[in-house]
């Protein structure tokens, strides 16, 4: 039975989603072969994250079934604070299947999400930010040129914009720097990597504002504002990673009416599975960017006062705590059962 | 950079979500107090889900930030594959912001959800499904008979008083015994139940051979998830006490609230039930009416609330 009152009751302030939420899928079933380096990479990506990220967000890791090492050291990063919100399955349903439950629930205004693989460079939010600004009609927008048209020319979305006369087509060929990196970022062989290189990529341009960004975006990384998410799900979830299941994303998105963007610097790197001095060398330079704003923020718009402030403060030592919690227990046998002894 | 390929790539199924998810909500901020008995609470909670829930279903816990020691607990429930899924918020989101989460993410067909201290019986989810699939429309049904205020369920009876193929039926269905033993879990001195109990009656619906009675509560019901989406998100900034908006939004809408005849789940609340009901039964002791007294009541309570507070922050 219940005694006394619940004192979530009291009309304490709950906790109120930042703007933006960044999204991770974590899959590591065993920390051997292709897996071996992957948790370390993992840690890197964090790294990279909070060292550049100039905005609050809250933090979701998704975990498709990783072994237990994994679990264990995701469980750790949620006790320290740095993970907001842990999901854990015990199957992995598929890359599609974790989509399904980020995109519906995730209660952030714009929905970061990125592969456990994904290097985060200064500048990633703000170029995003701006693509998102500048063309509101934008579903997906990834912080790397897409190389690949994932609808193979079938995207019509875009279509309709260019009519407006407010927008132009053009074309763009990314620096060799450029397109090398993603070449060894995902592993590509040297005739793939040609192609890329001669290849220009299709831009859609916003003469008023100078903004230029490429047509299309990759499943690596990617941004898609909470209204466009909620109505692309459920997505098909049958196969642990199966194209054909996460390319129902673009289309149902270009069915929309919505726009695959990125932009034309590369300010996300693939870091694969595979850690290279090339990475060591990335993560070096991003780390010792300017550190991060604080991502914590006040759970209510009520000012404390100073003497309250102060017993927050007292509040945090173990023996005050000690002595709270006595005093709390005290009280509570007092005003709400029979027997205070 | 990528070495070989992704072995996930060569993942040919992944197993698909149960028709049913069973959502727990808990939040046990720490093991003292209002909450000193709440793990045990929510463990006896999780076991009558497991022992007496038919299969199949998926089970999803949604820890609202409690303290360590409930999330060693869930975490090893998890590591035993006795919960699929278990979601560890590290700030209180309140019941709302937990219920927006499940309700779009749950993956099942249906929603069956819980507050972390209610006790399930055998035949729960049966029941709750077999009034969901023969009644049209149903909003929520909670699987214990229970009475609850008439405008959160007046939609039901309207529908009921239009449909011929319905018999709806006014008088007492619900057993005293069933009726105090809820209310007494709420809290209530029983003479006030008793009062209660005889001044209201009950509305029974029979259709197509199945009984339900009218009402539902939000401490535990099952739907369906498509019934639920519409209502979201819950704008709700507090960590509880903001959850009727769930109930009227249903009944506004014309969906139905029912309940099963039987008592086939209970209110635990945070003790285990024992010394603190014989407590009630026997009325006042001089010192507890002195604590009762207003003048010393009020700051006790305003102290008792300033360490929660505290522990809050």
């Amino acid at each position: 039975m219940r005694t006394g009152k619940n004192p979530a009751k009291n009309g304490l302030p709950a906790y109120t989603p930042q703007r933006i939420g960044v999204a991770l899928i974590t899959y590591i079933p065993f920390t051997e072969g292709y897996f071996e380096q992957s948790l370390e990479i993992f840690g890197y990506q964090l790294a990279s994250l909070k060292a550049t990220t100039t905005q609050p967000f809250d933090l979701l890791v998704f975990d498709n079934g990783s072994c237990h090492q994994v679990v264990s050291r995701l469980k750790e990063l949620h006790d320290q604070k740095q993970i907001d919100w842990l999901i854990l399955s015990r199957h992995n349903m598929g890359k599609a299947g974790a989509w399904n439950w980020i995109f519906a629930s995730m209660p952030n205004e714009l929905i970061c999400y990125a592969d456990s693989d994904v290097l985060f460079r200064p500048g990633w939010l703000e170029a995003s930010l701006q693509v998102l600004e500048v063309f509101p009609q934008a579903g997906m927008v990834g912080a790397q040129p897409s190389f690949y048209d994932v609808m193979q020319g079938a995207g019509a979305a875009h279509l309709p914009l260019v009519e407006t006369g407010d927008y132009q087509l053009g074309e763009y060929l990314p620096d060799k720097e450029l397109v090398d990196e993603y070449c060894l970022g995902i592993g590509a062989s040297d005739e793939l990597a040609a192609q890329f290189h001669a290849n220009p990529l299709p831009l859609i341009i916003h003469p008023a504002s100078g903004v230029k960004a490429v047509l299309g975006a990759s499943h690596m990384q990617f941004i898609i504002p909470r209204q466009v998410a909620r109505r692309v799900v459920p997505l098909p979830a049958t196969k642990g990673l199966l194209r054909a299941e996460t390319m129902s994303l673009d289309y149902r998105i270009d069915e929309l009416g919505y726009l695959h963007l990125s932009t034309t610097s590369s300010y996300v790197f693939h870091m694969g599975n595979t850690i290279t001095e090339h990475l060591l060398r990335e993560l070096t330079a991003v780390t010792a960017s300017p550190p991060a704003r604080s991502q914590t923020r006040e759970p209510s718009s009520r000012k404390a006062s100073p003497f309250q402030r102060w017993l927050a403060l007292l509040a945090k030592r173990p023996r005050f705590q000690r002595i709270l919690l006595r005093v709390y227990n005290l009280l509570f046998r007092a005003l709400y059962t029979e027997n205070s002894d | 950079m990528r070495l070989g390929q992704n072995p996930a790539k060569s993942i040919q199924s992944v197993p698909q979500p149960a028709p049913v998810t069973i959502a727990v909500v808990t939040y046990i901020p720490f093991l003292s107090g209002y909450y000193a008995q709440s793990l045990e609470v929510l463990k006896t909670c999780l076991k009558s889900i497991w022992e007496n829930t038919e299969p199949p279903y998926d089970l999803m816990v949604f820890d609202n930030a409690s303290c360590q020691e409930v999330r060693a607990f869930l975490e090893q429930a998890h590591q035993e594959k006795r919960i699929q899924y278990l979601i560890l918020a590290d700030k209180n989101m309140g019941k709302g912001g937990a219920w927006n989460f499940i309700f779009q993410a749950a993956p099942g067909e249906y929603i069956a959800y819980a507050d972390s201290d209610i006790l399930f019986h055998p035949g729960w989810l049966s029941a709750s499904l077999e009034i969901l699939g023969a009644f049209p429309q149903v909003g929520m049904v909670t699987a214990r008979p229970m009475r609850t205020p008439e405008t959160f369920y007046n939609r039901t009876l309207e529908w009921a008083r239009c449909q011929s193929e319905v018999t709806l039926e006014n008088g007492i269905f619900i057993p005293w015994e069933v009726y105090r033993q809820h209310v007494l879990s709420l809290g209530t001195p029983e003479e006030q139940a008793r009062q209660w109990y005889e001044s209201r009656s009950d509305w029974r619906l029979t259709y197509r051979g199945v009984q339900a009675l009218a009402g539902a509560a939000h401490f535990q019901f099952t739907l369906r998830k498509a019934s639920i989406q519409p209502f979201l998100p819950f704008e709700m900034d507090r960590p509880m006490g903001q959850v009727r908006s769930l109930d009227e939004q249903i009944n506004q809408a014309g969906l139905l609230r029912l309940t099963t005849c039987q008592p086939l789940v209970t209110h635990m609340g945070n003790q285990l039930v024992g010394d603190a009901l014989s407590e009630l039964r026997l009325g006042k002791s001089p010192r507890r009416r002195l604590v009762d007294a207003p003048f010393i009541r009020k700051p006790l309570l305003a102290l008792y609330d300033a360490i929660f507070k505290l522990y809050h922050q």
